[in-house]
């Protein structure tokens, strides 16, 4: 029987068998590299939007409240997009005449809602509940970036699984007082000082602190699949 | 038999013979087949280019900036995203109403509970109630006004009508007009109508029902001489006699009785007394449920006793402790021959009685006229008894059985008359025959449907009135318009079709069984600009005046007028502010305070028995009766275009999409038929080969297919109406490759043209062979838990169903536990719950018999499990309490978005219910057909869905880990992880895990305005994914997320573990089957908190796990029927 393959490929042969795994791995990492790319989850992408929303403007310069226009967040699963209305509330006072928000105007006099791009795209099976996540401590901040300082709302985090997941087996890395849950600048420091070390807190130790006072489950409770997927 | 032993119970058959080949085929029926059977050419276009697809796809992540995200632009106040609200109203069922309380998702109402606070309901629901939101959705509701099948609008329509009816002036015109309805509850439809004919002179009303009761009306104005309404307190009731009656199944009362029923059946040591039982219920809320039960020590004096009498098994029968199947012929000779030797005074002469039944009334040692009447005759049972007679029996057995209440003193103590709920218009008043004959003679000069009547599918053979209508409409000097949901039959054939709303579309009231008042509240606006009766009657009338120009009126604003008078009428001198508040609380609670009529005070006549015949007909030995009967599901064919409810298995048959003729083992032996074919699935398909009869009434002939079930009389046959509708929409039309019996396109056979009007529930019918067959759909045999013994070739008995009677019960409690079968759940009932009270210490079990296990159990799963675990969900179910209802099933289905399948699939064992209810018989025999005494039969009922096994076989298998356990015991089932092995569903010994073959279009997956019902807390799943009972986790995971913030905020108490304190109470969470269920059979909870339902419904020693013996744990228990016959009957 005649050979199929020449010997003049026996090197490439014997560089084959180091190089095939190296390939499949390499598939592997750069797979794995790429599912969590920014390309891939969109985290610091920036969706254009009807209107020109400032969170820059409106909350770093005019420090207006996340919950005047996010109401809901404290009480529902979902934080609300505010109505037209509450953009009204004060441009019908000011700027009232700003081509920027002639699409607000629109709106308003139409009754036809504003079209917001989505920003954070959550999976439908997964849910997420943001009153539960704000009355145990988990800060706006934590999840949605420095919102006070942007101007279009960015995608801050990657949103993936391994993402929730990493922060319900160690939520005291970042827990927060209540009263500090829509402060963009706390850090633990600011908390005072640690009776037990002598020194300012850290996050950790505060977090532990906050995990236990804000009644926080344990991991394995937090990280059961029904606690999301439903 | 021993304990431990596989072998079959001579006496307790678990399952069709049929089922003895399953298992011998490698594959089932249809696993070898694609469902749209592509060719292999076209097999491998579709898997080339799946891969391209899936390549395709698979570069689509970036989500981001993809999805549209849409606020309000006012937002209204009661509204928070996310946050579900309820608004109270009322469903309609055949002109009743029936409290409910509708979830509103955003705006969209998505699912229908029971008010609590309504005394039609007490929380529970009914089927049609439950099943009304898809109504809401249906694709086929008709989308806009059409004149002649041409579209045109409401205000043309308007403008016709009120030409029609109004002169130029604003003055009536004096027409001969015929308003056609259904049943009228509604007071201020009653009162718009009633002002109508009072204005018209000419104008006459028909109210036309096709399951109607008015030979009860007839005969109860037989017995006092004016209608009235009989409401039964069966909660006060020792011993219930029940004549072909389906009180528990059917009727617009019969989620109240269920429950009152169902109270006295359950045996509870901290149950009721019989001071407690006579003091009657006291309001209960969601937070305080009732006290339930009747107290075990007292169960000889308390458990009630059912004896039902019946043609057709019924679920009433079903749960029944002494039931006999006798003709509807024969009906009335029995309760001639009950009357007599209980005493009644003036009672007609008996027939003769059927063997079965002179077994009744055997003299026995001091019991000269046999058990029952020494039963009902006894002194401790004075006032205490009832006996309620079927709507369809004939007027002088209603009469008579008045007699025979009065005569057992159950007047004012369980059987109350009140005042007819019904409206009426005295004078006024014709039949279907009459306006009929009006409408072909062209003397009627307009005619007005209201309300969804469809008598040109429904009404008696004998009176054409689809042809008369249509000749009527041809007519261009006549005026016809009905107002209904849907183009049907008589839609068609009206010159206007106005679309009606629906009544969650619109603002309404109605009365329930009792005759209390609701208002009917929207919730969304109409999706087609729909109008209800009460707004379109307001075009033509002002105030109560009719004629007088009126622009279109608010509906509200004309229900709250109607409230008003009546409000001011009681509250002489009210306050304008004092009305406000009343009109406030009344829509918020869902029931008019104060609106149930006052008991009438009535007196048997002495002339109750005029007009009876002087001996009911005794039918000849070869004579066989055709019952018409309404369907349980699809009622007079009403809900023939719901797709739940034709998919459902009816209760007690379990036949999915079709009707059928029902008759006994011995009839279908001596027509000859063949045996039920179920070919090589032996019926765990559901694919049912059965022989086609056709069934001759008079000349008029319909091919049916024939059901064999054990029970039914002989000598009789049943066939339900309200299939087989030509105009109902999608659902109930199939393809022509599947047509009906026959040979049309349409779900099942419509058996109205063999009903006259002369004998509408029953006749004389020829039935004969026709040699053909038809495919029927039957999940009884779906998932069966029988199989053979490997080694004996035998059936094994699983028990699943344990069963006593009361005797049984005192001898030991704990009859339902066998060993080994109770010790695993046993085991940690007896670790983890506190004793009950009143008992010293749990049973103890002969721990040999514990099952082995080489493991230790899962962290957090071993005894004293409580300091491992915060909470420990689970459920128990009472199936003394269980009456087969089905309304779990919808109710399961509507809360987590379960597909419907469609009769092809349920045949290839593909339906996707998270809730099956079995039933089991039990007879002399092991084979059904060899059942052939109908009144040895006996039947139950298990509802059965995902156990939560705390040592859960599916999840050791799942390659994936897409089904887990939950630190509070669930096993969660995570639908994104689940890739389709199907090796949980292998390893289920429950058979409760439900593969999504296809996505199931076609049927809702793409329908648009199905999409609007959904629950968006449940995900909706698609194909390759397996599914199963979640316990309402969605319910779950809600509460727990309001209660743990609560506590995060400091508003909510921390619980003390050491008090046996939780966080979330009971009756916090109620999952979807609960909440539903009429006869309140099932509770939810915590088993770590000692007082909570569930825990007191486990330690009772008729508490048993299914399966246990298989040492998986289940935190699903069920709990033993334990039946009440009289110990002196047989």
């Amino acid at each position: 029987m005649p050979q199929i393959f020449p010997k003049a490929l026996n090197p490439i042969a014997k560089m084959l068998v180091l190089g095939l795994p190296l390939l499949a791995a390499t598939t592997g990492v750069t797979g794995a590299a790429f599912y969590r790319s920014s390309y891939a989850t969109g985290v610091g992408e920036t969706p254009s939007q009807p209107v020109a929303f400032s969170h820059a403007h409106h909350v770093g310069q005019l420090g207006i409240h996340c919950a005047y226009c996010h109401t809901t967040v404290e009480k529902s699963g979902f934080a609300n997009i505010p109505p037209t209305k509450t953009c009204m509330n004060c441009h019908q006072q000011i700027w009232q005449g700003a081509d920027m928000l002639a699409p607000v105007r629109e709106s308003y006099k139409h009754d036809k809602p504003i079209e917001w791009n989505r920003v954070h795209n959550l999976p439908h099976y997964a849910y997420f509940n943001h009153s539960i996540h704000v009355a145990k401590g988990v800060g706006c901040v934590t999840c949605h970036g420095q919102l006070d300082q942007q101007n279009l709302t960015m995608q801050s985090s990657t949103l993936l699984m391994e993402w929730c997941i990493a922060c319900h087996r160690t939520p005291e890395k970042h827990l927060r007082p209540q009263d500090k849950i829509f402060d963009m600048k706390w850090d633990a420091a600011q908390h005072g000082t640690n009776p037990k070390t002598g020194k300012p807190y850290t996050q950790l130790e505060l977090g532990l602190e906050l995990k236990e006072k804000h009644r926080v489950r344990d991991a394995v409770t937090l990280t059961n699949c029904s606690m999301c997927h439903r | 038999m021993k304990p431990d032993s596989t072998d079959t119970s001579e006496t307790f058959p678990v399952a069709p013979p049929a089922l003895l080949g399953a298992g011998q085929d490698e594959f089932p029926e249809g696993a070898s087949e694609f469902a749209d059977e592509p060719s292999r050419r076209r097999f491998l276009t579709l898997m080339s280019a799946s891969i391209a697809l899936a390549t395709g796809a698979g570069c689509n992540l970036r989500p981001a900036s993809q999805r549209k995200i849409l606020p309000y632009t006012t937002q209204p106040d009661e509204v928070t995203p996310g946050v579900p609200t309820y608004y109270a109203s009322a469903a309609p069922f055949a002109g009743y109403g029936q409290g409910v309380l509708v979830r509103s998702n955003e705006g969209r109402p998505t699912k229908i509970e029971g008010n609590p606070t309504h005394p039609g309901s007490l929380g529970g629901a009914g089927l049609h109630a439950l099943a009304s939101v898809l109504d809401l959705y249906d694709p086929d509701r008709a989308r806009g006004v059409t004149n002649r099948g041409v579209a045109t609008n409401y205000e043309l329509a308007v403008a016709a009508l009120r030409k029609a009816l109004v002169e130029e002036s604003g003055q009536p015109k004096n027409i001969k007009l015929r308003i056609l309805t259904e049943t009228v509850t509604s007071p201020t439809l009653a009162g718009q109508i009633t002002a109508l004919l009072a204005a018209v002179p000419n104008a006459r009303w028909t109210q036309f029902e096709a399951i109607s009761s008015t030979n009860a009306r007839e005969g109860i104005t037989r017995a006092f001489g004016k209608p009235l309404n009989v409401v039964y307190d069966f909660n006060k009731a020792d011993v219930v006699v029940s004549l072909d009656a389906d009180f528990l199944g059917t009727g617009p009362g019969h989620v109240r009785y269920s429950r009152d029923f169902a109270d006295r059946r359950k045996l509870r040591h901290d149950g009721k007394d019989a001071a407690q039982i006579a003091a009657g219920r006291e309001a209960a809320t969601r937070e305080k449920p009732f006290k339930e039960g009747v107290k075990a020590d007292l169960a000889d004096t308390l458990v009630n006793r059912l004896y039902a009498v019946e043609t057709m098994p019924t679920n009433t029968g079903a749960v029944a402790d002494h039931r006999l199947a006798v003709t509807s012929g024969e009906v009335e000779t029995f309760a001639r021959v009950l009357a007599q030797k209980l005493g009644v005074a003036g009672v007609l002469a008996a027939g003769a009685l059927s063997a079965g039944a002179q077994t009744w009334f055997a003299a026995q040692p001091n019991m000269p006229d046999g058990p029952l009447v020494a039963d009902l005759k006894a002194e401790a049972r004075k006032g205490k008894v009832i006996v309620v007679a079927g709507d369809h029996l004939a007027p002088s057995l209603h009469a008579l059985v008045m007699a025979i209440n009065d005569k057992l003193g159950s007047f004012g103590q369980t059987v109350k008359l009140i005042e007819s709920v019904e409206a009426t218009a005295a004078g006024k008043m014709i039949d279907l025959k009459t306006l009929t004959g009006e409408l072909a003679a062209k003397t009627a000069d307009a005619l007005l449907i209201l309300g969804g009547a469809n008598p040109a599918h429904t009404a008696p053979a004998d009176v054409d009135f689809a042809a008369a209508l249509d000749a009527f409409s041809r007519d261009n000097t006549k005026f016809s318009l009905f107002l209904g949901s849907h183009q049907d039959e008589t839609g068609v054939l009206c010159q206007w079709l106005v679309n009606e709303a629906h009544y969650l579309e619109t603002w309404g009231d109605i009365r329930a069984y009792d005759g209390t008042a609701s208002i009917q509240q929207p919730l969304i606006a109409p999706l087609h600009g729909g109008k209800s009766a009460i707004e379109l009657l307001a075009t033509v009338m002002k105030s109560a005046e009719p004629g007088v120009p009126a622009a279109p009126r608010d509906p509200q604003e004309i229900v709250r007028e109607t409230w008003k008078k009546w409000y001011e009428a009681k509250n002489k001198g009210a306050t304008a502010g004092a009305f406000e508040r009343f009109w406030q609380t009344s829509v918020r609670a869902g029931v008019i305070a104060g609106s149930a009529p006052a008991a009438a005070t009535a007196t048997l006549v002495a002339t109750w028995s005029s007009g009876a015949a002087a001996s009911p007909p005794v039918p000849g030995p070869d004579a066989l009766e055709v019952n018409f009967r309404a369907c349980p599901s699809l009622f007079d064919g009403r809900f023939a275009n719901n797709g739940w409810l034709q998919e459902l298995p009816k209760p007690l048959t379990k036949i999915s999409w079709d009707n059928a003729a029902y008759m006994s083992p011995a009839t279908a032996a001596k027509l000859q038929l063949p045996k039920t074919n179920f070919k090589w699935t032996g019926g765990e398909h559901g694919r049912a080969e059965v022989s086609v009869v056709e069934l001759d009434v008079n000349g008029k002939k319909v091919k049916a297919p024939v059901w064999v079930l054990p029970g039914h009389a002989d000598g009789a046959v049943t066939v339900h109406l309200g299939h087989g509708r030509a105009r109902a929409g999608t659902y109930a039309a199939t393809t022509p490759d599947e047509p009906n019996t026959e040979g049309q396109p349409y779900r099942g056979f419509n058996a109205y043209p063999l009903r006259t009007s002369a004998a509408p529930w029953s006749a004389t019918a020829k039935v004969t062979k026709t040699g053909k067959l038809y495919f029927l759909a039957c999940t009884q045999g779906h998932w069966s838990m029988v199989e053979k013994d490997p080694v004996s070739g035998k059936m094994m008995d699983r028990k699943p169903v344990r069963r006593g009677t009361l005797a049984d019960y005192k001898k030991n409690p704990m009859f339902a536990k066998l060993p080994p079968m109770a010790t695993g759940e046993t085991e940690a009932i007896n670790d983890n719950m506190p004793q009950p009270k009143g008992y010293k210490e749990h049973h103890a079990h002969d721990a040999r018999l514990h099952p082995l296990n080489m493991y230790a159990p899962a962290e957090g799963l071993a005894p004293g499990m409580r300091e491992f675990q915060q909470r420990r969900w689970a459920m128990a179910l009472d199936l003394s309490a269980c009456t087969g209802c089905s309304a779990c099933v919808v109710a399961c289905q509507s809360e987590n978005n379960i597909p419907i399948v469609g009769k092809k699939e349920v045949t290839r064992g593909r339906e996707m219910y998270w809730i099956n209810i079995d039933r089991y018989y039990e007879g002399p025999a092991n084979d059904v057909l060899a059942l052939t005494d109908p009144n040895a039969v006996k039947a139950y009922f298990q509802p059965r869905m995902c156990v939560q096994c705390e040592n859960a076989p599916c999840e050791i298998v799942c390659p994936v880990g897409a089904t887990v356990h939950s630190t509070d015991g669930l096993n969660d089932m995570t639908y994104n992880r689940c890739v389709g092995t199907r090796y949980c569903s292998n390893n289920c010994p429950y058979k409760v895990r439900r593969f999504n073959f296809l996505t199931f279009q076609g049927n809702d997956w793409n329908t648009d305005t199905i999409k609007l019902g959904r629950n968006p807390d449940v995900s909706v799943r698609s194909r390759g994914v397996m599914e199963k009972c979640t316990f309402c986790v969605q319910r779950i995971r809600y509460a727990e997320i309001v209660a743990e913030r609560e506590l995060a905020l400091g508003t909510r108490k921390e619980p003390d573990p050491a008090k046996g304190e939780v966080l979330i109470k009971d009756g916090e969470i109620l999952t979807a089957c609960q909440s539903a269920c009429p006869s309140g059979a099932i509770v939810f909870g915590d088993i770590n908190d000692p007082t909570a339902a569930v825990s007191r419904w486990k330690n009772e020693p008729s508490n048993y796990g299914l399966l246990a013996e298989l040492n998986t744990r289940p935190r699903l228990t069920h709990m033993a029927v334990v039946r009440n016959p009289n110990p002196a009957m047989k």
